[in-house]
């Protein structure tokens, strides 16, 4: 609990009173001027993105006059909708496949007894350790081989399941009381039945944090687009690579740059706010444990 | 009972042998498969000869970019991880307090944290570019991100803003998990708030502090993306922005020497594992004594 539930536990006493009025504002004042630290950049980059070029030059907060000219040049000339595309359809995908693979692999760890069950988890939990840095030259040469460079099939497939994932879903799992299983049983349900019916439903908290971390995580990755669609395979690029590419091109296109920014961070910040509760929950709880 | 079991264990292998299967391919034969690559002459086409040897790894310890590299990433993340700690633990301090629109504020200061991180630092090289925001208030023409001796503490900068907020998250469970009666004794002892906090918090925090110094410092040396986005992934200006991924990736992908790229993921890995190593057993031995 925090120090003022103390000093509210004490005698009331007038100058103590007084001080911790004093306090409170002083609190105010520091998280407002914080607050602002964090709000003014993306406030400033989203009046820029409604300026015209000659205006993005003047450092003002209003945009004299408002255009959504730069909005249009990035959707239309700059291809803009294409990376959208990419990027939803990849982060979809790669959430669907985590939540099933994460789900089955995590209830399996978690609840079903079979030989070498304990070496395996060690391994998933091994895997954690390896820095993509490392995986990048023989994951590429693999891909190469296998002709997945410049594909999104390649990308699904590295990205298919997480061990983070599937150790988060199987933490869930051993929460959830044996009974529900146990009746299932009784009503003559199959492991995978027991898993689909009743499980998973079960996980929905988990499910939660998982979609949210996950789709977040995928429409940021900047490092794996590059590697596997960086080399000259635009039609491919994700929202992130395109933002980059845009920024190399055309350096002082300040609306248009802005504008893509604000694109590649509204989605994350839409899904932010309607499940800030599992964002901040899945953070701890994955830290905290994993 | 000797059917159903063998039942289950069919299931359980069912329901892992996917998971597993990408974890093999995509982890476990890779670690061991970059090894090998790193001990070849190995291009674009595969290995290009039969010579077996540790030339690609004196190429990297040898060469001068390597090390630039290297004293880049250091300088980065002894800059980043104190003041990203520093921060986030001043802001959980502050969000613990009883104040109105607290879960407000925790969710604007964690934002950054989820943003992109193309996004924000194309957000933070318009704003910090010569004739920009920054530069504005402060009446300086500093191209910040351009700029090499600036460039670095300009990206420690941009991070421990952007990541304060997961530092802040952690301290935030940590200091809940405080028990009361620590301050409750401290208040019948009538000890001042700025006391309390260095003698009684500040080493009550020491798993979240380790914690903390574990997952960013780790992440810190692996700085590259926004090393990438400020020099229009070319590692400019004067090598200023390389970074040993950084490194790996213009190996590979501009000279296609994946033999000396592999080694130098292997030596990043070696550092890595090295340090976490390191902080364990120190921190472990703080512990103890």
């Amino acid at each position: 609990m925090t120090l003022q539930t103390v000093a509210a536990a004490e005698p009331f006493v007038p100058p103590r009173r007084r001080s911790e009025v004093a306090r409170k504002a002083f609190f105010y004042a520091v998280i407002v001027l914080v607050a602002a630290l964090f709000f003014i950049p993306f406030i400033y980059t989203l009046t820029t993105s409604f300026k015209t070029l000659p205006d993005a030059a003047n450092v003002t907060f209003i945009p004299h006059p408002w255009t959504t000219s730069a909005w249009h040049t990035i959707w239309t000339q700059y291809d803009f909708k294409t990376y959208i595309k990419n990027s939803v359809f990849l982060a979809v995908v790669v959430t669907v496949c985590n939540i099933f693979l994460a789900g089955l692999g995590g209830y399996a760890f978690a609840r079903l007894k079979f030989p070498g069950r304990e070496l395996l988890f060690l391994l998933v939990l091994g895997t954690i350790m390896v820095p993509d840095q490392l995986r990048l030259i023989p994951v590429f040469v693999m891909l190469t081989n296998w002709h997945l460079i410049g594909n999104f099939s390649g990308y699904i497939l590295i990205n298919l399941v997480t061990a983070t994932n599937l150790f988060f879903m199987r933490q869930y799992f051993m929460t959830i009381p044996k009974d529900f299983e146990e009746a299932a049983k009784l009503d003559g349900a199959g492991y995978f039945k027991t898993f689909w019916r009743i499980m998973l439903p079960l996980a929905l908290p988990a499910i939660s944090a998982l979609v949210i971390l996950q789709f977040q995580g995928t429409w940021n990755d900047f490092f794996w687009p590059l590697i596997l669609f960086g080399q000259g395979n635009p039609a491919h690029y994700t929202i992130q690579l395109g933002l980059a590419e845009l920024n190399f091109q055309y350096t002082v296109l300040w609306p248009q740059i802005c504008a893509g920014s604000i694109l590649a961070i509204l989605p994350i910040l839409a899904i932010f706010l309607a499940f800030q509760r599992y964002f901040i929950s899945g953070v701890v709880s994955a830290g905290v444990k994993g | 009972m000797w059917g159903a079991r063998l039942r289950e264990a069919g299931w359980g292998y069912a329901f892992v042998a996917v998971p597993i299967a990408v974890f093999g391919l995509f982890f476990v034969y890779p670690f061991g498969y970059a090894i090998y690559i790193s001990f070849f002459h190995w291009g674009i086409l595969g290995k290009q000869s039969a010579g077996t040897g540790t030339f690609n790894y004196s190429k990297v310890l040898h060469d001068p970019i390597f090390h630039t590299a290297v004293k880049n990433v250091f300088e980065y993340t002894i800059g980043v991880v104190p003041l990203t700690m520093a921060l986030g633990l001043s802001l959980a301090l502050v969000i613990n307090q009883k104040i109105r629109g607290r879960n407000f504020f925790r969710s604007a200061f964690y934002f950054p944290s989820i943003a992109s991180s193309v996004a924000i630092t194309t957000i933070a090289l318009y704003i910090f570019n010569a004739n920009g925001l920054f530069n504005h208030i402060i009446g300086s023409r500093t191209p910040w991100f351009q700029n090499a001796p600036t460039v670095i503490w300009a990206i420690v900068g941009l991070n421990s803003w952007t990541s304060a907020g997961t530092a802040m998250l952690y301290y935030l469970a940590a200091l809940q998990a405080i028990p009361t009666d620590v301050y409750e004794a401290a208040a019948v002892d009538n000890t001042g708030v700025w006391r309390t906090f260095w003698k009684i918090t500040f080493p009550l925090l020491r798993p979240a502090h380790f914690f903390i110094l574990v997952v960013f410092g780790i992440g810190a040396l692996k700085l590259f993306d926004q090393a990438f986005i400020v020099s229009n992934g070319l590692g400019g200006p004067n090598y200023a922005t390389y970074t040993p991924v950084f490194y790996i990736y213009r190996t590979a992908f501009t000279t296609f020497d994946f033999g000396v790229a592999a080694a130098a993921g292997v030596v990043l890995f070696v550092i890595i594992f090295a340090l976490t190593l390191v902080q364990r057993l120190t921190v472990g031995r703080q512990e103890a004594g």
